[in-house]
């Protein structure tokens, strides 16, 4: 299994050796070869060979020994010293921290493996192997808390090992995961024993680590899931794409168990986590999606799978046999045949034996009708709230400004504007017309449309009214002073206007509906909050929004919900009509436009919404080889038939979570999954797309627990615990979560690392190890977290969050980052080969928070500046253009852009957050004085979930239970 | 025929009234998994026979507590507590968002109802017998 190393170090290069099946590595500058992997830092200069762990005397004296430097002393840095880190001692500093880790990272790398922290630097990892596994891994054992002390210091070696993990771009690591596939591939076949490799029963090497005591290595969030290792003969291309980036699918165990007792024995959750029609992002090295453009598309008579790599060809080419019910089909003519250049076809470049993810541009037998456009039904609450939040003028001004944005390419796409209060506003916006006129409708029992036409027009044809319309829109409802909101009736009036042709009703309303259908009333009854009743507030209070979600999706409508409210809107109930129509919701809590911050979050993330290419008319259907079968199914769909998903309005980077059950046992050596989602895009052509992944089977469970995804498990047990939640109460949703992890870990400690009895250690698999953590994150998560202080709409908005984001931003959601900037390395927040470099994350805890220093806590949706009390006046001017901290205020906050660098490296990484990830959101930021607004800090103190909260457990105490629990259940 | 006769007669028509009522459940779940129907017309179709299923059952027990037959009464009256709970909470009818995910449970309760109407068939059918005999005695 040597696999090429990913990164060398400069003037390096790997060279195979076909003789010895490995590869050995040249120094282009002089010649010399060698078979041990170079470890020269790539940092600072190429020559600089000696390595140097601790940071040289001449660096900051406090820092000097970190290991030493008790935490007292670290609070009391006096300022000129901060000084001269800050601004004149980086460049002595931080290099010989940066080199030492590099040295030791890249070894760690080419294993495959999860890199490791060294001694001395951040965390230390502890292993134990009980197999006896390979000496480097072993390391001393517990070290004493000190020893990440060092790391506050903030030019010790720790902020440079974290840095070599943390900064791991994405691209890079999927690239790598590529790269351990194809090793594995690879040697196998230069050695031509086909299935030599694939003989060993451990696919994946299995390494215990402990955790108790142990700091967690929070740059591995970012590690590749288990790589799918199947034998090298399962495709019948070799191409590196055959398995799909885990951004679209990805399964919670890497290996499929032959039979259901042994998945159960094993205690392991088997699900597909999926975001298929994910975001392509250039800026993530993504690759488009290739499509196959002659239409002919080759399917299983019996199972009507999808032909895709993992199929076999039979009778010399002309049949192929379904890698998932084993019928022999018949090739189709043109299957060999290139149609624009009317010439035989190699067959082995077709796309869809090349690559896992393809679409196909599907015929007319794939049409219940003709392909819609894409239709926006706006319904604008104008109440009195409403306009004087500022929410309708924005929303029309971002309209106005994305009417160009709005998917449009064949000037087919309609839009239809209703304004509610009261009563219903209809707009005529007769083609032609430079002006709109409006038609009240005041019934709102028997919803009916004022006019046949020009109601809902054809946005090119009725630009200048559209147009005259957005600008006056505002004005228009300036003094009115009605209060009450008529959503539910003007939803039923937009179903009426769209539902002949489907597309999506986009509502923004900034109180609850009090009139007409589907009014609700403010039930948020405090003295719920804490008790077991709570999870009524996270059910729908009334049927209607549920029976109206069936009828939308029945007429391919969806309803994404934009909710502003400053009390109480029941985001529970509201959010009933995204989560069964494939929407989304989004909270604005406390919107006021006359904030700069709060109109310019909620305009980016309508605009993105606005101008995402969304997909119209969707199902998907997973299919599987013979013996699994899907079970359950979570995520914002409606589930028309015990396979079928129907998404009305599919949009992007929406996440599923779609659990399997074996009903028979597997008997073949390797299975297939493939996903399909059939959807119209927004110009008006039919696709299918396609994503097919292999696993291996196995009949071990050392396998499967060497196998799983901790990212993956994470993200299934947030959704099990959302339904628990809902189903029965927020207690039961905390312990599912807890329990799920107990029981994994015991069945660990007893199956695979076969140790009985009580342990003072807790023994997790390598690729689990941050499992625990993110469970503990998860507990301690909005959306679940123990307490009577949380509203029941941020709850309920949290849950909707847990269930729909892509594991991406789902990760930073559950364990948000955490820099520290006043002590950044150097090359943080310029710009780097993979666009701005990110300071390296640190441990989720209090303890890293100094008093002078500056840190940024982000989860994707929020991001806290936090400020120190003892800051110094320079880090204060330089960053916030402020003589002093006194003179900083707490809260939302637009960071000024300032003429010295550090502010530009600030400004630099905040942007970079803002942009990391896939989705909509654009977070905002908050100034947090570190002495004062107190809920304001303990809102960005409870993102440290590695601290003890209220009476909530920190990490250590949480590993403590789960330690308890495996033992007490051995 | 006395007053107790007509009452089981009565009620033995009930309980076989119910048990094609469950049956009919049953098979529609059945229907449902092997993708016969779509969760939407199953539920739309099932949940018009819910309350009249409930208010059926809730007569015949109140006709049992008014005759005074006690132990025909105290047969049924959980499983009146059992419905009327659940329309006080607000789930007895079929949600057609939830249904796949509710299937087994509520499988699960058709056959136990099957099997509780069954059985008061025929304690009913005995009874009425009993009644007969004494009358004609
Ligand atoms: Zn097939």
């Amino acid at each position: 299994m040597s696999a090429q190393p990913v990164m060398l170090p400069q003037g390096w290069e790997a060279r195979w050796d076909g003789q010895s099946q490995a590869y050995y590595y040249v120094d282009q500058s002089s010649g010399q070869s060698q078979w041990e992997l170079p470890t020269a830092p790539s940092y600072g200069s190429p020559d600089a060979q000696t390595p140097v762990t601790a940071p040289p005397a001449s660096a900051a004296p406090t820092a000097a020994s970190p290991a030493a430097a008790p935490r007292a002393g670290r609070r009391h840095y006096p300022t000129a010293q901060i000084q001269q880190q800050l601004y004149g001692g980086y460049d002595q500093a931080q290099q010989p921290g940066l080199q030492a880790p590099m040295q030791a990272g890249f070894p760690d790398q080419q294993g495959g493996q999860q890199q490791q922290q060294q001694p001395g630097g951040g965390g230390p990892v502890q292993y134990f192997t009980p197999a006896g596994m390979d000496g480097s891994l072993q390391q001393p054992g517990i070290q004493p808390p000190a020893g990440y002390a060092g790391q506050q210091g903030g030019v010790g070696p720790g902020p440079g090992a974290q840095f070599s993990q943390g900064q791991q771009p994405v691209d890079a690591m999927s690239n790598q995961f590529q790269q351990m596939n194809m090793g594995y591939k690879g040697p196998a076949q230069a050695g031509g024993a086909a299935a030599g490799g694939y003989e060993q029963k451990q696919l994946h090497p299995i390494h215990t680590v402990n955790l108790i005591g142990m700091q967690p290595d929070v740059g591995a969030l970012d590690s590749p899931p288990p790589p799918y290792l199947i034998p090298p003969n399962a495709a019948v291309t070799q191409s590196p794409h055959v398995q799909p980036d885990p951004s679209y699918q990805r399964s919670t165990l890497a290996t499929m168990p032959m039979t259901q007792s042994l998945l159960n024995k094993s205690k392991l959750p088997l699900a597909l986590v999926m975001a298929p029609y994910r975001s392509f992002r250039e800026s993530d090295g993504d690759m488009p999606v290739p499509v196959v453009e002659d239409s002919v598309i080759a399917r299983c008579r019996r199972c009507r799978a999808y032909i895709n790599p993992f199929v076999t060809f039979i009778e010399g080419g002309n049949r192929w046999k379904c890698c998932m019910c084993g019928l022999s089909n018949e090739v189709p003519q043109l299957f060999d045949w290139d149609q624009a250049a009317g010439k035989p076809a190699d067959r082995w470049a077709r796309k869809e034996l090349n690559h896992s993810v393809v679409e196909f541009i599907a015929p007319t037998e794939y049409m219940v009708r003709p392909p819609q456009p894409p239709i926006y039904a706006f319904i604008i609450d104008v109440s009195q709230t409403a306009v004087q939040s500022g929410m309708v003028a924005t929303a029309a001004r971002t309209i106005l400004e994305n009417l160009d944005n709005l998917p449009n390419a064949d000037k087919r796409t309609k839009i239809a504007i209703i304004a509610v209060s009261t009563s219903l506003h209809f707009f005529s916006l007769p083609p032609g017309s430079a002006e709109a006129s409006m038609l009240v409708v005041p019934d709102l029992t028997d919803v009916f449309l004022p006019k046949p036409v020009d109601l809902l027009v054809n946005l090119n044809e009725s630009r200048p009214a559209i147009e005259s319309l957005l600008n006056r829109l505002s004005d228009m409802f300036q003094d009115s002073h009605i209060v009450g909101n008529a959503l539910g009736s003007a939803l039923q009036a937009a179903h009426q206007l769209i539902g002949k042709y489907g597309g999506k009703i986009i509502a923004l309303t900034a109180s609850l509906p009090t009139v007409g259908e589907g009014a609700l009333k403010a039930r948020d009854d405090p003295k719920l909050l804490g008790t077991s009743k709570e999870s009524s507030l996270l059910n729908a209070a009334s049927s209607f929004y549920k029976t109206f979600a069936i009828e939308c999706s029945k007429q391919q409508v969806a309803v994404d919900m934009f909710l502003f409210s400053a009390s109480y809107t029941d985001v529970a109930t509201l959010s009933c009509l995204p989560r069964y129509t494939a929407g989304q919701t989004y909270l604005y809590p406390g919107f006021n436009a006359s904030r700069s911050e709060d109109a310019i979050k909620f305009a980016t993330e309508f605009g993105r919404v606005l101008s995402q290419p969304i997909g119209l008319e969707a199902v998907i259907r997973v299919r599987a080889t013979r013996g699994i079968r899907m079970s359950a199914f979570h995520g914002n769909f409606f589930i028309r038939s015990t396979d079928l998903l129907a998404l009305p309005v599919v949009p992007l980077d929406q996440n599923y979570v779609i659990e399997l059950q074996l009903e028979d046992d597997l008997k073949s050596s390797t299975v297939v999954i493939q996903t399909a989602i059939l959807h119209t895009t927004c110009y008006g052509e039919r696709r299918i797309r396609v994503i097919t992944q292999s696993m291996s089977t196995t009949d071990s469970i050392a396998e499967l627990y060497a196998s799983a995804d901790q990212i993956a498990i994470t993200s299934y047990l947030a959704n099990k615990a959302v339904e628990k939640s809902m189903t029965s109460s927020l207690d039961d949703a905390r312990s599912l979560v807890t329990n799920r992890l107990s029981e994994m870990l015991t069945v660990y400690k007893n199956q695979v690392t076969s140790s009985a009895g009580a342990s003072a250690q807790l023994a997790v698999p390598d690729n689990l190890k941050l499992l625990p953590l993110l469970a503990c994150g998860l507990v301690k998560h909005v959306g679940l977290r123990e307490g009577a202080s949380i509203p029941p709409d941020l709850r309920a908005y949290a849950q909707d969050l847990l269930t729909t984001l892509p594991t991406q931003s789902l990760v930073p959601y559950i364990h948000p980052r955490f820099y520290s900037l006043h002590n950044m390395p150097p090359e943080a927040g310029t710009i780097g080969e993979h666009g701005v470099i990110l300071p390296p994350p640190m441990n989720l805890t209090s303890e890293r928070l100094e008093r002078h220093g500056l840190f940024l806590i982000e989860d994707g949706q929020n991001m806290f500046l936090w400020v120190g009390h003892e800051a110094v006046p320079r880090l204060v001017q330089d960053v916030f253009d402020l003589p002093a901290y006194a003179d900083l205020t707490g809260g939302k906050f637009t960071l000024p852009q300032l003429d010295n660098p550090f502010s530009q490296r600030v400004n630099a990484i905040v942007a970079k957050t803002r942009e990391l990830r896939r989705g909509v959101y654009r977070p905002h930021l908050y100034v947090v004085k570190s002495d004062a607004e107190p809920a304001l800090r303990s809102w960005a103190l409870s993102l440290l979930i590695e601290d003890r909260m209220d009476h909530m457990s920190s990490y250590a105490q949480y590993l403590t239970t789960v330690k308890n629990k495996v033992n007490g259940s051995s | 025929m006395g007053g107790e006769g007509w009452l089981f007669l009565f009620a033995v028509l009930m309980a076989a009234v119910l048990l094609f009522t469950m049956v009919f459940f049953i098979i529609m779940f059945s229907d449902l998994e092997c993708d016969y129907i779509n969760p939407i017309d199953l539920c739309n179709k099932l949940n018009q026979f819910v309350l009249p299923e409930m208010i059926a059952h809730a007569f015949l027990t109140l006709c049992f507590l008014l005759s005074g037959q006690w132990l025909a009464f105290l047969l049924n009256a959980p499983l009146v507590g059992y419905n009327v709970n659940k329309i006080m909470s607000k789930n007895h009818m079929y949600d057609a968002t939830e249904i796949f995910r509710t299937l087994s449970g509520h499988k699960k309760e058709s056959f136990i109802k099957l099997g509780f109407y069954l059985v008061s068939f025929f304690y009913y059918l005995y009874r009425m017998i009993l009644a007969l005999i004494s009358e004609s005695d």
